[in-house]
């Protein structure tokens, strides 16, 4: 970690919306603010519809191909600003110094190319176009891949899931980047499978420095392997904090979270769960948007804007307004 | 009336042959005491699926074979018959894709009451109701479609629909893979009372903080067989086989900090 504590990616104040032609734009993020520091290990919690893959579109530009737009706020890289960015200016960035691996590792690689061709594509991104086999070779044993002579003839459909992930993550690898961001790398993977990735992820982390977005609904993944944790809800970052400071929540969405894992769960307990669901996209009373489905929720809850993270940036940060009640949960 | 409620005695299921010939079960014996929450555990590949769907009367085994209530449920048929056809039912992993997606829930639920108890629309709509209440889901949710309900609520549609057949045995093939952790803790609490109620549940899982949490007895399998098996809690406490303490190990967070330093120190 060559510069700790200094930012090398900002969201700021972060309002995703969806354009419609005939009805009003439809908003998917507001209140989005975080910033993830130079080699840090950052995981993004929420469940689905909170804007988690939103959020991670504006970090590697690829919003506006499924018709999302950033309406205002900003995300700054390296002190780029990457709202106003145009296509040249992310073909720069993307798969270079910004590196992706997808969902869904059954679907991300190409079906049709070999894993050979498919990392010299990666490679080439670089510019560099010397020595691709030798360096191919490299990144799959870097991703600690077993046979590498073999597997760089097959097909994607003739490797397993795991290594499949291995292979994306290597793709992502190829031009060194100083961000890599994780959507849900190993969800429908194995938990032998699951831990094997982390363990490299944190290896990638420690011996090339990048930061690391994971995410993840998975909260006791995230406090394994994560450094700081953001906690996102009906489109809000509603709390952030390191892995310790999450150890005390200081949201009530927060807090239910945590009760309702089952790893710390005794055998047979009732189980925690959150009242109601989720408030649809864009369908947000006024105030904060967890009031209907809170425990302590008070009259002064439901006016105004969603309240924003109080506390400076690289602290404890909630959005709830009434921490003072939390006790009560 | 059997010890056993379910039994698997030596089921072996082969698909293909020659070259491509694949043994996904080899000789695995199993067994379900009415009331039970037992648990199969294993990765991708290990067979697990394919067990659970010979249990469900959806897959012949190639030998061996399954008792209901003592009596042989393959021999001279193809799958259950008769009485024992609605007393075991199946939920399956894909909340996005065993529903049909014309059917709001409640028709859902609706056809399948119908079919068992033979009843009228109106009879089996209130019965459907019924259901998908106990299962949390509201009327105002019951008349939407799949594609209106979160994962969490069309998973507990397919439950409502299997508990139409009102089973003794719920066999449930990765119920909570592809769902949040609330909404994973919101079927877990509901699976939790169909046990106080006397129904006796198969969880097939990967995830073993879920088999930790719900089931008695567990099987670990790997390439079609049971490494080990039994009580839930010794298995976690104190496993035997190399393979089981390594998956233990991989389960992130405290669950398994205990397990890898165990296998740490050899």
């Amino acid at each position: 970690m060559s510069t700790p504590n200094k930012p090398l990616i900002q969201i700021k104040d972060v309002v995703i919306g969806i354009p419609h032609k005939r009805r009003p734009t439809l908003i998917i993020v507001n209140n989005a603010n975080f910033d993830i520091n130079y080699g840090e290990m950052v995981g993004i919690v929420g469940e689905s519809g909170s804007g988690k893959t939103m959020i991670c579109r504006t970090m590697i530009g690829t919003l506006e191909r499924r018709g999302g737009k950033i309406l205002s706020g900003d995300v700054v890289f390296e002190g780029q600003s990457l709202a106003t960015a145009s296509e040249s200016d992310w073909k720069k960035l993307r798969g270079k110094s910004i590196g992706y691996v997808p969902q869904s590792a059954l679907a991300g690689p190409n079906p049709v190319l070999t894993i050979e061709a498919q990392l010299a594509e990666a490679l080439r991104n670089t510019g560099d176009t010397k020595d691709i086999k030798a360096r191919s070779k490299e990144l799959l044993d870097l991703v600690k891949i077993r046979r590498v002579d073999t597997v760089m003839k097959q097909y994607p459909y003739q490797l397993s899931g795991g290594m499949r992930q291995r292979v994306m993550i290597a793709c992502a690898l190829a031009t060194s980047p100083k961000l890599l961001i994780a959507d849900e790398p190993t969800t429908g993977l194995d938990v032998t499978v699951q831990s094997q990735i982390m363990d490299l992820l944190k290896e990638i982390r420690s011996s090339m420095g990048t930061a690391i977005v994971l995410i993840s609904h998975d909260l006791a993944l995230i406090d394994e392997v994560c450094d700081r944790v953001v906690v996102m809800h009906a489109g809000a970052t509603v709390e952030v904090g390191s892995v310790k400071d999450l150890e005390k929540p200081r949201h009530p969405y927060t807090i239910a979270l945590n009760s309702s894992r089952i790893d710390i769960a005794e055998p047979g307990s009732e189980l925690v769960t959150i009242k109601g669901s989720a408030p649809s996209v864009g369908e947000w009373n006024p105030g904060c948007r967890f009031a209907d489905r809170c425990s302590i929720v008070q009259s002064d809850c439901r006016i105004g804007d969603h309240p924003a993270l109080i506390g400076g940036s690289g602290t404890h940060q909630t959005a709830c307004i009434h921490t003072e009640l939390l006790e009560r949960i | 009336m059997a010890e056993f409620l379910l039994e698997a005695k030596n089921v072996s299921v082969t698909f293909g042959s020659g070259a491509t010939k694949v043994e996904a079960v080899k000789n695995v014996s199993l067994t379900l005491r009415a009331g039970e929450p037992i648990g199969i555990v294993g990765e991708s590949g290990s067979g697990k699926s394919t067990l659970a769907r010979v249990l469900a009367g959806l897959q012949v085994p190639t030998e061996g074979e399954i008792f209901f209530n003592g009596e042989p449920v393959y021999k001279g048929a193809k799958s259950y018959t008769g009485e024992a056809r609605r007393q075991v039912q199946m939920v399956f992993q894909d909340p996005y894709g065993s529903l049909n997606p014309q059917l709001t829930g409640l028709n859902a639920v609706a056809e399948a009451v119908r079919i068992h108890d033979k009843t009228n629309k109106e009879l089996s709509e209130t019965r459907a109701l019924e259901l998908l209440r106990r299962m949390g889901i509201a009327e105002l949710d019951a008349i939407k479609k799949p594609r209106q309900l979160s994962g969490g609520q069309r998973q507990r549609v397919s439950v409502a629909r299997a508990l139409s057949a009102s089973p003794t045995v719920l066999l449930a093939d990765e119920p909570t893979s592809a769902i949040d952790q609330s909404a994973q803790a919101q079927l877990l609490n509901l699976f939790r009372g169909l046990l106080d109620d006397g129904l006796a549940i198969v969880l097939v899982s990967h995830d073993l903080g879920v088999i930790r949490y719900l089931t008695n007895r567990v099987y670990v399998m790997k390439d079609g067989v049971f490494v080990e098996s039994g009580i839930t809690e010794e298995i976690f406490n104190d496993p035997r086989e190399e393979y089981t303490k390594i998956l233990l190990a991989s389960i992130p967070g405290t669950l398994g900090t205990a397990a890898r330093q165990k296998l740490q120190q050899g």
